[in-house]
């Protein structure tokens, strides 16, 4: 029966410790991110939620406390890139994008498998992404010239590069970190619009947000984060009733 | 005699345009802030004249040789340094510059240390020996050709890249599956590969080698025509050295005493760079800032 | 005794390594990036000696005292004639360490220029037997160096400590932005910064004149020393770098010891790696600026 669980889990965390300084910013956090669904992790500033993205990619490593891909339990001591390689994209609430290298550049070097091997890079076959490139800047929306570089992009389009890279790297699942802090109503629908085309298509998203109207109509189940741990969690009409979410968001 | 001059200087000019590319693959395209480029110049030049003098081997093994002997110091520069960020990179490659200087200097046995090595052979292969300058010169300009098309083709390519991608943004490209790490060390072995060469190329052209070509003053050369040409500027890195040369030179027709000529030739590299930082920090052809 | 001898001159050397060190480390702490061109500031305190008193034939006390204030202003220059535009300009800490290169490349040649390259010496206090202690020999010009060294370390700790201006100091040294929104003007702390810390350096450049001879190259020399002691005491620790030196000191006249003394200079160097790579926080610092 557990085992069974296990399986329609793409992540499941138990335990998960994390301190900086004495001050705990994962707490005992356990939880568990189903297949093909949108799961949204909500809380207050500082609640630990960028930390557990972090965690899961290996960008901190925990103090304690596993973290489950699919059934195999992701080893502590394997370095960022390859947890990456594992099949987890993610963005950041700051897009980390490449400042002098164009908007096809950062697209080419998420497709690519093999761009790390000189010998291949010079004498390989040269990859074609043209299609798929295509394919994923209409899906974001992004239509800007391919050549443009990433410093000249606005807040915004940054935002939808950063999302672009992370559906073009190869994943099973993806990791957004608040992917419309900061963005205006319009491209805030339209980005809401692009996850949804992505729930459609079968794909597995965890999505750190502030704003609960936001994720309301969005996601398939919510965790509320506090003090690094989660105080509550269901789907969202349960969230929406649920007393200790309303204090830990307004005794804020 | 002119003739023989301007070639001289030319060959000099083809010696940096291999290591002004060669610093700017590891220092702007990768962003490695490395000083300690020249101490890999110095020892491309010192293990091609070893190989050549001690063990008999003919100028082409001795030539390549020493690109792979560098490159693997490269590796152990990166590869030590790796946890090493910003300022203190800066510092530790420096430090290997002037370890190196000094084990140049103090290994007597193997460098003959101050009193340097005199009568390096002249390159020779298939039967031919390039006696003189205007051979030397030709050789000189078709291993920088090959240089820069090698170097052209790797800037260019999804490797080279993937290097600016680790300048910019290390965690941002660490999260897209790339090891940087691996990256960085590939980027200064290719790096120190062709220093050597340019180290290989110096050493057999002038055939005196003694530690003092390969101190601090030449690294402030070197980075004076690699921020002139611009970071990250292919164009840039073949341009500048012609210009950075180019002009101390003319300070020779001014019939300046020799004694003052030295420290002019150097108060001119550095007054340049000390301008270029302050008013063109991307150089005359770069797009990048080095941060 | 060689060994009381060794530690003598441990204890000399390491002085005016420290002198370097302190200041090169009070510049560090307050601006956060490497004033390599520190070491050029010891060739012209020890080349501004020779001129004012060798060749213009001022008397000693006067010509030591113009010396240390036109280094300290020299330094000043530096600071407000290359530094600051650059910094004003947003420029990265790794394009003013490649300018404090130039800078020291640049004005070490200007003063071979002006004075040759050849060795130069001040011819003061120089022919005189030493005192025998413990077996060691030591001049009183080396027992004058130690003591001004020594009663210039306890004052600037006095002022780091005890000061309006020595706590600005170190409050900025801590944490910039912090300091600013309580008052500290960052900018005043940076100019006595290397007001201070360039006095330092002409203090060095005087007595490493009076003991050695001088050369134009001779800053660069002594800033990697002063940079060592700095690494192994903790960069950005003033407190930090005057012990770090003096076992720089320790280790390269021990070292020789072991070693043919043409690795003197390379014990340095390899001190330095060491350090950088295996304790980049040095022995008495904390780890700040290692990793992003």
């Amino acid at each position: 029966m557990k085992q069974n669980l296990i399986k329609q889990n793409l992540i499941t965390i138990k335990n998960l410790k994390k301190s900086f300084g004495g001050i705990n910013a994962l707490d005992n956090c356990s939880l568990e991110i189903k297949k093909n669904k949108i799961t949204a992790i909500i809380g207050p500033n500082g609640s630990g939620k960028s930390t557990l993205f972090h965690a899961i990619s290996h960008l901190i490593s925990a103090d304690s406390g596993e973290i489950y891909l699919d059934e195999n339990e992701i080893s502590p001591n394997m370095p960022d890139y390859w947890i990456a390689s594992l099949g987890i994209a993610r963005t950041f609430q700051d897009a980390r994008l490449f400042r002098n290298l164009t908007i096809q550049d950062h697209l080419e070097i998420a497709l690519s498998q093999n761009d790390d091997s000189l010998l291949k890079s010079l004498f390989g076959k040269k990859e074609n992404f043209d299609e798929k490139i295509k394919e994923i800047l209409h899906l974001v929306g992004l239509n800007k010239p391919l050549n443009t570089l990433a410093t000249d992009l606005s807040y915004g389009q940054r935002k939808l590069l950063d999302l672009a890279a992370a559906i073009a790297k190869p994943h099973s699942i993806m990791l957004l970190d608040e992917p419309v802090a900061g963005v205006n109503p319009v491209l805030r629908n339209e980005i809401k619009h692009i996850l949804k085309e992505l729930h459609k298509k079968g794909e597995t998203i965890v999505i750190i947000e502030h704003d609960m109207n936001f994720i309301m109509d969005l996601v398939d189940y919510i965790y509320v984060f506090d003090y690094g741990a989660v105080i509550a969690e269901g789907i969202p009409k349960e969230i929406q009733d649920n007393k200790k979410v309303l204090e830990a968001y307004l005794g804020d | 005699m002119i003739e023989q001059y301007i070639m001289s200087v030319f060959i000099y000019v083809c010696i940096y345009i291999i290591l002004t590319l060669s610093l700017n693959i590891s220092l702007g395209y990768t962003g490695l802030i490395n000083l300690g480029h020249i101490a890999l110049f110095g020892i491309g030049a010192y293990s091609s004249t070893l190989l050549m003098m001690n063990l008999d081997l003919p100028f082409i093994i001795s030539f390549l040789s020493a690109g792979i002997i560098t490159s693997l110091f490269g590796l152990l520069l990166v590869f030590a340094t790796k946890k090493l960020k910003g300022d203190y990179f800066a510092l530790a490659t420096l430090g290997f510059s002037f370890v190196i200087y000094s084990l140049l200097l103090n290994l007597v046995g193997l460098t003959r240390g101050p009193l340097g090595i005199p009568g390096i052979p002249k390159p020779s292969f298939f039967g031919i020996t390039l006696t003189t300058t205007f051979s030397y010169l030709l050789f000189a300009i078709f291993i920088t050709a090959l240089c820069v098309f090698i170097i052209y083709k790797i800037v260019h390519s999804p490797f080279g890249r993937l290097l600016q991608a680790t300048r910019d943004d290390e965690i941002g490209l660490r999260v897209l599956g790339k090891n940087t790490n691996l990256l960085k060390y590939k980027s200064m072995m290719i790096s120190a590969f062709f220093a050597a060469i340019a180290g290989s190329l110096f050493a057999h052209y002038i055939t005196f080698i003694d530690p003092t070509s390969f101190v601090l003053h030449e690294v402030i050369l070197l980075l004076t025509m690699v921020i002139v040409g611009g970071i990250a500027s292919f164009k840039g890195s073949i341009i500048a050295p012609f210009i950075i040369i180019l002009i101390p030179e003319l300070l020779r027709f001014l019939s300046i005493p020799s004694a003052i000529l030295g420290p002019m030739r150097q108060i001119i590299y550095a007054f340049i760079l000390l301008l270029i930082l302050y008013y063109k920090p991307r150089g005359l052809f770069g797009r990048v800032d080095l941060a | 005794m060689v060994f009381t001898q060794l530690l003598i001159n441990s204890l000399i050397i390491g002085s005016i390594y420290a002198l370097v060190a302190a200041g090169f480390s009070l510049i560090y702490a307050t601006n956060k990036f490497l004033h390599l061109a520190h070491g050029v500031c010891i060739t012209v305190g020890a080349y501004l000696l020779f001129l004012l008193f060798t060749q213009l034939n001022i008397s000693f006390p006067i010509a030591c005292i113009l010396t240390i204030i036109l280094t300290s202003l020299f330094g000043l220059c530096l600071y407000l004639l290359i530094y600051r535009p650059l910094q004003k300009k947003k420029t990265s800490s790794v394009i003013l360490l490649i300018a404090s290169l130039g800078l020291l490349i640049l004005f070490q040649n200007i003063i071979q220029l002006f004075f040759g390259a050849n060795v130069r010496s001040l011819g003061y206090l120089r022919i005189e037997h030493g005192l025998t202690i413990f077996g060691a020999i030591i001049t009183k010009l080396q027992i004058i160096i130690m003591c001004v060294a020594i009663l210039l370390f306890i004052g600037l700790l006095f002022f780091m400590k005890k000061t309006k201006l020595g706590r600005d100091m170190r409050a900025v040294a801590d944490n910039k932005e912090l300091a600013s929104i309580v008052g500290i003007n960052p900018k005043k702390v940076a100019i006595y910064s290397f007001l201070i810390g360039s006095a330092l350096a002409g203090v060095a450049g005087i007595l490493i004149g009076l003991e050695q001879n001088m050369e134009p190259t001779m800053g660069t020399e002594l800033m990697i020393k002063g940079f060592t002691g700095a690494i192994i005491g903790g960069i950005g620790t003033v407190a930090g770098a005057i012990p770090g030196s003096y076992m720089l000191g320790i280790a390269e006249n021990f070292g020789i010891w072991y070693l043919p003394s043409g690795y003197k200079d390379a014990i340095a160097f390899i001190l330095l790696f060491i350090f950088l790579l295996f304790k980049p926080e040095g022995l008495f610092g904390v780890v700040k600026g290692v990793k992003e």
